[in-house]
């Protein structure tokens, strides 16, 4: 990048073809470097008054190492990482469980300190563990998360070209790993300069860098400890028996969990009208419509409809009139009136749905008017977790609400969906993850560092203004 | 108590349209000054507002849909533009912050949201507040960055020199990288307690990550020999990523399992 620096002098009035100009050559250097001829033609042209080039002639590999040397070496090691995937047939990085992974890990930061003490004056390992580097790589980084921002991540043919190159699986590929693995050198070297001597004036430095050191070192080497797993119990049963989303095979835990009781609630229900040539729904009522309560009026294409009356749980009773019922076997009931501009107005019930029932709806036209079940507003379970050596945790399960147990964390995942809230069983996932301490503490250290940056940020303001 | 939206969108936008129509005179009558910036100032007032009694109308906070946030960014973005006169002594900026604020504005009045009250389970969260109103004032600071830095360049090209306009365009770049980092962060901490794991390179993850890596990679820069000049393409540039992290990510190829396309649910 710094191979010359193009200064324009814009105190012309034709400063636009300035830039013309520079870009022309810009271009003309980028297609043939070297060739004196050109550069001479240029040089020699009447604009040579307005542009001042300073030509920072640097050749390749001199001394100090800049943005040319760093950009060709990130450039190699994310080539060298889709050689390496595609050398293994796209199988990506083999997966390092504990306590390997933890020793590779520390002895290399231990190397990384020792060579960075050690060699602080070596010109190499300063290009290393300088920002010119940091910057191609955090630009490397980029282009590889661009390619899994842009490219559907998951499975693909075996053998295929994007199987082979792992774009698509680029965060567990060579060249995602190798990129991080040569980002972490180069932090980790410009850290070690920052924490020996130790200097208080450092302490947001060090923050940063290495609570993303740890966050990232850990995330990535740790992802293979961590162990997902999914957990169907049904109601009044237990369970130790889980299976994971890729594979169906089943897998023991050291615990079990019984089911006490899975509930749902839901949000009101909502109004819909329904084509049943077409099969679909019209969301044209819906967008008006709120949630149906008693009193609630909605308005489409000169059909008026209120909602006179409302149970949230009741069955169909004598004479077609719904009866409050509880709520383990009832369902929504509204009555509604329907008004159509030149037609005097219909009254009817309709209700929402259940497995054991049918929903009643209203004809308007061609068209019929239905009640939707809510959405779920939460779900949860009544547990108890009973560990092998017999310990017992009894808790409930809801989304955002995770509980801790023995190591493990249990979410609240899903249910019968076709049931809804009469589902007869629970969805739970369980999830280990030993590294999960140690990436938290990064994360805080980076929010530590945050508030200084941001608190320095504001007192440079006043130095600014 | 039911505030119509229209009514608090036309009066905000008639109070920044006035106060800026009268900052205009300020020059040649001082005596405006006040009555502008009250003015410019009770528009986004009446946006606060609006937001408040909308927040308790929908016994949520209204940050889902995107026509949501879009109230949030025009109440905040005026006030970055009214921050950024008082501490540099920059008045343009804000005139741009009004109008865009008005844009958005116009944009929910031609599309009324769905009126939904219904939150699913999984943004039930404490969370949920702090990590969208940390992104939200994180947006607003870096598309004032960018365009401080778009004025720069128009400066630049017309050879003027103007070292306060840059000073204004980093220091607003680092708060938003700052409230970047923070909305990073808040949002994995959220993710591992409603989806089990802190980082699942979700689309929506990925293009934050891509973006914070832009700007991180301005400080970087900027802390080595680059010339801040010169930076300001690339702070202009950067909104693009966020632009696409912001809105584009619904329509890639990637965003199919997305968790954070809610608005089929
Ligand atoms: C890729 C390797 C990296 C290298 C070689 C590197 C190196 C540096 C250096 C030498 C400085 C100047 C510090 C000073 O003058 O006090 C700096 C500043 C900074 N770095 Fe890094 N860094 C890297 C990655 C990161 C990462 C991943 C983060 C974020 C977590 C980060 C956040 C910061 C911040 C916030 C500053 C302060 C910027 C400023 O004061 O303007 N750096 N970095």
């Amino acid at each position: 990048m710094h191979i010359f620096l193009l200064v324009t002098v814009f105190k012309e009035k034709i400063f636009w073809l300035n830039n013309i100009i520079c870009l022309i050559l810009l271009w003309c250097y980028i297609l043939d470097v070297c060739n004196p001829l050109m550069r001479m033609v240029f040089f020699h042209q009447a604009y040579f008054r307005y542009i001042v080039m300073v030509v920072v002639r640097r050749r390749w590999f001199q001394t100090p190492w800049e943005f040319r040397e760093s950009s060709l070496g990130a450039a190699l090691i994310v080539v060298a990482g889709f050689i390496l995937q595609y050398a293994t047939s796209g199988q990506g990085v083999p997966p390092l469980h504990l306590p390997l992974n933890a020793v590779i890990l520390v002895l290399f930061a231990v190397l990384t300190l020792g060579v960075g003490l050690g060699f602080r004056e070596n010109r190499l390992v300063q290009w290393l563990g300088g920002i010119p580097l940091g910057l191609s790589l955090i630009v490397a980084l980029a282009l590889l998360s661009l390619i899994g921002g842009v490219i559907p991540q998951g499975e693909v043919a075996p053998g295929s070209l994007p199987a082979l190159l792992g774009v698509n699986q680029i965060f567990s590929s060579w060249p995602f790993a190798l990129t991080v693995l040569l980002f972490l050198a180069n932090l980790g070297l410009s850290l070690s300069w920052r924490l020996v001597p130790f200097s208080m004036k450092n302490i947001q430095f060090i923050l940063f860098h290495a609570g993303f050191w740890i966050a990232l070192s850990c995330g990535v080497f740790g992802s293979p400890d961590i162990q997902r797993l999914i957990m169907k119990v049904d109601e009044g049963g237990e369970s130790n028996m889980a299976y994971s989303r890729e594979s169906d095979s089943e897998q023991q835990l050291p615990f079990s969990v019984f089911l006490h009781d899975f509930s749902l609630e839901e949000y009101p229900p909502q109004l819909f009208l329904y084509d049943p040539r077409k099969n679909h729904a019209l969301q044209e009522l819906a967008k008006t419509t709120t949630l149906v309560h008693k009193g609630v009026k909605a308005s489409w294409k000169g059909v008026a409809v209120e909602v006179l009356d409302f149970l949230p749980n009741a069955l169909p009773g004598k004479n077609g009139i719904p009866e409050p019922a509880d709520r383990t076997a009832g369902v929504a009931f509204a009555k509604v009136r329907i008004t159509n501009t030149n037609a005097v107005p219909t009254y009817a019930w309709i209700s929402s749905i259940s497995p054991m029932m049918k929903p009643w709806a209203a004809p308007i036209g061609e068209l019929l008017l239905v009640m939707a079940p809510g959405t779920p507003k939460a779900f949860r379970s009544d547990v108890t977790v009973r560990g092998e050596s017999g310990q017992l945790v009894t808790a409930t399960l809801e989304v955002n609400h995770p509980i801790n147990v023995m190591g493990w964390k249990l979410y609240q995942m899903g249910y019968d969906d076709e049931a809804g809230r009469w589902s007869k069983y629970s969805l739970i996932e369980v999830i280990r993850d030993p590294w999960l301490p140690a990436v938290y503490l990064g994360f805080f250290m980076i929010m530590a560092g945050n508030v200084l940056f941001f608190w320095n940020g504001i007192k440079q303001k006043e130095v600014a203004s | 108590m039911n505030v119509d939206f229209n009514t608090a969108a036309k009066a905000a936008i008639g109070c920044w349209a006035t106060g800026s129509l009268l900052s205009l005179f300020v020059r040649r009558t001082p005596i405006l000054k006040l009555p502008a910036l009250m003015l410019s100032f009770a528009g986004s007032l009446v946006m606060v507002g609006f937001i408040a009694s909308y927040w308790s109308l929908l016994d949520r906070p209204p940050l889902r849909t995107l026509g949501e946030t879009r109230l949030w960014y025009a109440a905040l973005i005026p006030l970055v533009g009214f921050l950024v006169e008082y501490r540099w002594k920059i008045a343009w900026l804000k005139f741009y912050c009004m109008g865009l604020a008005a844009f958005f504005l116009v944009i929910n009045m031609l599309h009324p949201e769905v009126f939904d009250k219904t939150l699913m389970p999984a943004l039930q969260s404490p969370w949920f507040i702090p990590h969208v109103v940390v992104y939200l004032v994180g947006y607003v600071m870096l598309a004032a960055s960018s365009v401080t830095a778009l004025h720069n360049i128009s400066l630049q090209l017309r050879s003027k020199g103007n070292v306060n306009g840059e000073s204004v365009s980093h220091y607003l770049a680092l708060l938003g990288f700052v409230l970047l980092t923070f909305g990073l962060i808040f949002g994995a901490l959220w993710a591992k307690e409603a989806w089990g794991h802190y980082w699942t390179w979700d689309p929506k993850e990925t293009w934050a990550f891509l973006s914070w890596l832009a700007y991180l990679g301005y400080l970087h820069a900027c802390r080595y020999k680059i010339d801040r000049g010169k930076l300001q393409w690339y702070l202009a540039l950067s909104f693009l990523v966020l632009l696409v992290c912001w809105f584009g990510v619904n329509y890639l190829p990637s965003a199919r399992n997305s968790v954070h396309t809610y608005t089929q649910s």
